[in-house]
């Protein structure tokens, strides 16, 4: 989630009181404060408020919240006059566009700052790393308009920011920090995204970065904004936070013809919501003007529809208000978590444990009963783990992962008795006898089965100890096994045993081969057994939940 | 004297060697260490020997430590993995980062100026380092390196048994060597022949054998208490597959197909795919334009390959949901324990696996303010007296909330979330009242309850640990030793 870097001075400013009553309230309008330093306070929001991604827009929900200026802020946008043309050759590299023209601006170190963070947040959170919406903030004065949005060749030049030389789109992707950065975004395709001003000099290489040309600094009157993106709505949000946010600070929106519409327009969108719904959802009776009032708190433009319904306006800069419960949801929060009261329903259910959960249960009572300690041995392991120290083929069934972060963990475990030869490795230090137990679900293709594992060592540790407690374990859990060889080769032959239930194996024990000992580097015997759990009376079938 | 036969024949032997340790005499007498020492303390008691027991401290390097003493400290190793200066945003990528960097700013290695990390040449071995050469120097180095996990203390006792004066008198004197009674037989018991018998005294000095008990895992046991609360709140029991297709993972909860979190560097993607299930279109349509609900959807694009992709489920919302979709009329109040997956390094407070804990009730007419009543009511049966709640965000409740628990040694701690199923979760399979929903990692519970600071000593185990932990979890200091994560 993106972290936002709030200085004192700037936020006091905008918000109009002191940094003590701004932190105490920054988690009650939904955030999580990070660190609180001398200077600065670094504060971490939800991914579905980018409009909350700079001290200009924090300002406006908190004077909201607050009570100090509440109902919806009202942006005018002007036309500008300049156009902006948006090349058909894009419709299939990166289609959409949108564009403001920013006039008076007064930036200094903290707005460029404050700005900077936002559109690097954006990027994150909006644009999803630049792929779904990349941002571009230009000096207008550097360029002459009308401009252009072309599919460009790719031996096409500039001079890209932070760089002293002309370079091919194809070098910047090469060689540019951010051309390797985000070449993925657009190196499938036979031309690239470039915004050229009327002389044909290069404002902008979208996705990836802007030219040296039109850089901004503490100088800059006015600006020119770039969104670019494959999802037209994520544009057009990304344009109006940053526009929202640049207003607040005292400059002029103005707008700019793409082909036949103009961008932006800022207007708020409508939704009728019913106080009813917001009552029975939230447990607290709220008529149209009491919904009114909080709705307003959180900068809702809101009034009384008829008796039970309320006219909601909601701010341009609100990408996240897909349903009436989004609104309901800041209804909430403008009363305040805090101030609910909290109750139990009447609802009247009995409880019940899940059929395979009870055999769990079950067995890990026998287990205990039977001298052995639990343990709780991760699901993701390895090919050595599960068959070469065992000496066992790998199952077929074998479930990968496509992406495994460690070379410890690139599969999922089909058998608990590895696991628990590993643990004993672990625990070589300490005193025998170790008897150990695991009981827990293994995977075999998709599916997930149950299972119960035991190991034994000492120095009389034997195949007649894994015997034993093999015939224990089914007897206490109603399996009805017959037994026969076994030829797993974890084992020594002659002393393993299969455990046959309904002509299937359901399990296997005996005394662990010397070669997997000396595989997991232990020096006594080890008795082991591992049954199937599916095959307990009661159970309820694949994955069945009552 | 009314000494005992073994008492007798320990003290003809100490007569000829005057003094020994336990084992020796063992294998001498032909009985168990602990034997021996149990005489050695009866005839102490008389004052014909003398027992020494030294208590002696020994250390070991822990798994950790062993990979440090030889590849160095992780702040030594990031130490060396840059020159003069680097700027911080580009350490932080070291895998060590998270140690590192803290330990370096608090040894004065290095300072952060302006977002660079600077070498102040001021890095010396410090007591920690030599310590971790050589266990045996102790001090403060040693201590700090037990702070850290890396070196584990073990208490040995020793016994050294030798005659006293008074002893070896009384053994000259003769010592009648008749048999006494240890062991009663049931011959004894049944004749009443006991009654004629000269019956053996034991030491209460001598320390008792220690026994482990087969035992219910720590962890285990703190499940089994949620699990006890919720199903005595009257909560049915989910159970499910640890394989899930991205459409019941993420596609029925409304994540959107391209939401951060379905990305590779945080799930477990498989190359198997799962069929999706019947009326899965309407899923579809919410994800396009919100169904028959007043919601827009997400608009863009809806790919069937994208949900029928199975990965390890990232949340056990995944099991609610198709529970949901079998039991679509009221009342429903379920919950599940189990594993859930996320794509995560392993360290102290992260693992790729991991416990959650998920609830959620459905019925006519239950609102928000019943979802803070649950989790008031649950977390004060988990033994939080204090519960509060402020705003929180999940892509598939909304309301959302963020509760926070008081812990008295920590203050308020932020523990899971919860909210309403959004109309977009719930429309599509037919369920029209409200569902209320929470979540918490069970882990972070579990290592305030067992005063942990590791999470992997769960998973992990070291069999020490798991026999010295008592079953009964009561008396321990909730709190002790936690160190907060996130």
């Amino acid at each position: 989630m993106p972290v936002i870097r709030l200085h004192y001075r700037y936020l006091e400013k905008m918000v109009g009181t002191d940094k003590e009553t701004i932190l105490a309230n920054l988690p009650m309008i939904g955030s999580d404060i990070e660190r609180v330093e001398d200077d600065h306070v670094d504060v971490e929001f939800f991914p579905n408020r980018p409009d909350l991604f700079s001290v200009e827009g924090v300002a406006r929900a908190m004077r909201g919240f607050l009570g100090m200026e509440t109902g919806l802020p009202r942006y005018s946008v002007s036309p500008s006059g300049i156009g902006f043309s948006v090349d058909p050759g894009l419709a299939t590299i990166r289609p959409y566009l949108g564009s403001a023209v920013i006039r008076n601006v007064n930036l200094d170190e903290e707005s460029i700052l404050s700005l900077m963070g936002l559109q690097e947040a954006l990027h994150w959170a909006v644009g999803r790393g630049r792929s779904k919406v990349a941002i571009g903030i230009h000096d207008l004065d550097a360029v002459t308009p009308p401009f252009r949005y072309i599919a460009a060749e790719k031996s096409r030049a500039f001079v890209p920011l932070d760089f002293d030389r002309e370079m091919t789109l194809d070098q910047i992707l090469d060689e540019h920090p951010k051309g390797k950065a985000y070449a993925h975004i657009v190196s499938d395709f036979p031309r690239y995204p470039l915004i050229i001003d009327a002389r044909g000099r290069v404002l902008s290489f979208p996705p990836i970065i802007n030219g040296e040309l039109t850089r901004v600094t503490q100088e800059t009157r006015n600006l020119l904004l770039d969104t670019t993106g494959t999802d037209e709505r994520a544009v057009a949000t990304a344009v109006n936070i940053i526009c929202t946010a640049l207003a607040d600070t005292g400059a002029t929106v103005q707008s700019v013809t793409i082909g036949e519409r103009e961008c932006p327009s800022l207007a708020p969108s409508e939704r009728i919501v019913s106080s009813d719904d917001a009552s029975a959802l939230l447990g607290v009776s709220l008529d149209p003007p009491s919904l009114s009032s909080l709705l307003e708190k959180m900068r809702y433009g809101a009034e009384p529809a008829g008796t039970s319904h309320v006219r909601v306006l909601i701010p341009c800069y609100r990408a996240d208000i897909m349903h009436d419960w989004d609104i309901f949801e800041d209804a909430a929060i403008a009363h305040g978590y805090g101030n609910f009261d909290a109750e139990m329903p009447r609802t009247f259910t009995v409880g019940a444990p899940h059929p395979v959960m009870a055999i769990y249960a079950v067995a890990r009572e026998v287990m205990s009963g039977l001298g052995f300690q639990e343990v709780l041995p991760f699901t993701l392991t390895n090919e050595k783990v599960l068959a070469t120290k065992m000496q066992r083929p790998l199952k077929d069934s074998v479930l990968r992962v496509m992406h495994p972060i460690s070379e410890e963990q690139t599969m999922v475990r089909t058998d608990l008795l590895p696991l628990l030869l590993e643990m004993c490795q672990l625990n070589r230090h300490r005193e025998l006898p170790q008897r150990l137990y695991a009981v827990g679900d293994v995977v075999g293709g998709t599916q997930t089965l149950p299972r119960a594992a035991c190991v034994s060592t000492h120095a009389a540790a034997d195949f007649s100890e894994a015997y034993a407690i093999a015939d224990a374990l089914c007897r206490e859990l109603a399996v009805a096994v017959s037994v026969e060889e076994s030829d797993d080769p974890a084992f020594i032959p002659g002393r393993r045993g299969a455990l046959v239930s309904g002509g299937k194996n359901v399990g296997v024990f005996g005394e662990i081969h010397p070669a997997v000992l000396n595989a997991w580097e232990l020096e006594h015997p080890v008795a082991a057994v591992e049954i199937d759990l599916t095959a307990v009376p009661g159970y309820p079938g694949q994955q069945g939940t009552p | 004297m009314d000494l005992s036969p073994n008492e007798k024949r320990l003290l003809v032997l100490l007569e000829k060697v005057k003094t020994a340790d336990p084992s020796g005499l063992a294998t001498e007498m032909g009985v168990s260490p602990e034997s021996v020492i149990q005489y050695a303390y009866l005839l102490a008691d008389r004052g014909l020997c003398r027992v020494e027991k030294e208590v002696r401290t020994t250390y070991a390097l822990t798994e950790e430590g062993q990979r440090y003493a030889s590849e160095g400290l992780p702040e030594r190793q990031l130490l060396g993995s840059f020159n003069e200066k680097i700027p911080m945003q580009e350490l932080t990528r070291h895998p060590l980062a998270r140690i590192g960097i803290g330990q370096m700013k608090r040894k004065g290695w290095v300072v952060v100026r302006g977002g660079m990390v600077e070498k102040t040449g001021n890095d010396a071995p410090g007591e920690d380092e030599l310590a971790l050469r050589d266990l045996s120097r102790g001090g403060p180095g040693l201590a700090e390196l037990r702070r850290r996990n890396l070196v584990t203390e073990n208490l040995e006792t020793q016994y050294r048994i030798s005659v006293t004066p008074e002893g070896l008198e009384c053994a000259r004197r003769g010592l009648d060597m008749s048999e006494e009674a240890g062991t009663l037989t049931r011959e004894q018991i049944v004749s009443g022949s006991w009654k004629g018998l000269k019956l053996r005294r034991y030491s209460l000095k001598a320390p008792p054998r220690k026994v482990y008990p087969g035992k219910i895992h720590p962890y285990q046991r703190v499940i089994e208490e949620m699990r006890e609360i919720l199903l005595c709140m009257g909560f049915t029991e989910i159970y499910g597959g640890i394989v899930q297709s991205a459409f019941w993972n993420f596609d029925a909860l409304f994540q959107p197909q391209d939401h951060p979190a379905r990305e590779m560097q945080d799930t477990f993607y498989l190359k198997e795919t799962l069929p999706l299930p019947e009326g899965y279109e309407r899923v579809r349509d919410m994800h396009l334009f919100g169904g028959n609900t007043s919601s827009t959807g997400w608009g863009g694009r809806w790919s069937r390959e994208k949900a029928e992709q199975c990965v390890l489920r990232t949340h056990t919302t995944c099991l609610s949901i198709q529970h949901l979709a079998t039991h679509p009329e009221p009342p429903v109040k379920a919950f599940c324990i189990n594993r859930v997956y996320r794509r995560e390094a392993i360290d102290p407070t992260h693992l790729p696996e991991f416990e959650q804990l998920e609830g959620i009730v459905m019925d006519r007419d239950v609102t928000f303010r019943h979802l803070l009543g649950f989790l008031k009511e649950f977390y004060h049966r988990m033994g939080f007296s204090g519960v509060r709640f402020r705003p929180g965000y999940f892509p598939y409740t909304e309301p959302s909330v963020e509760p926070e628990v008081y812990v008295p040694s920590l203050g308020w701690v932020e523990m899971g979330g919860a909210g309403i199923f959004r109309q977009e979760v719930t429309a599509p399979f037919g369920i029209t009242h409200p569902v209320l929903a929470w979540g918490l990692g069970v882990s972070r519970i579990a290592m305030l309850r067992l005063g942990l600071s590791d999470l992997r000593l769960l998973y992990k185990s070291d069999i020490g640990w798991v026999r010295e932990t008592p079953s009964w979890l009561h008396g321990l200091d909730k709190n002790a030793g936690v160190q907060q994560c996130r």
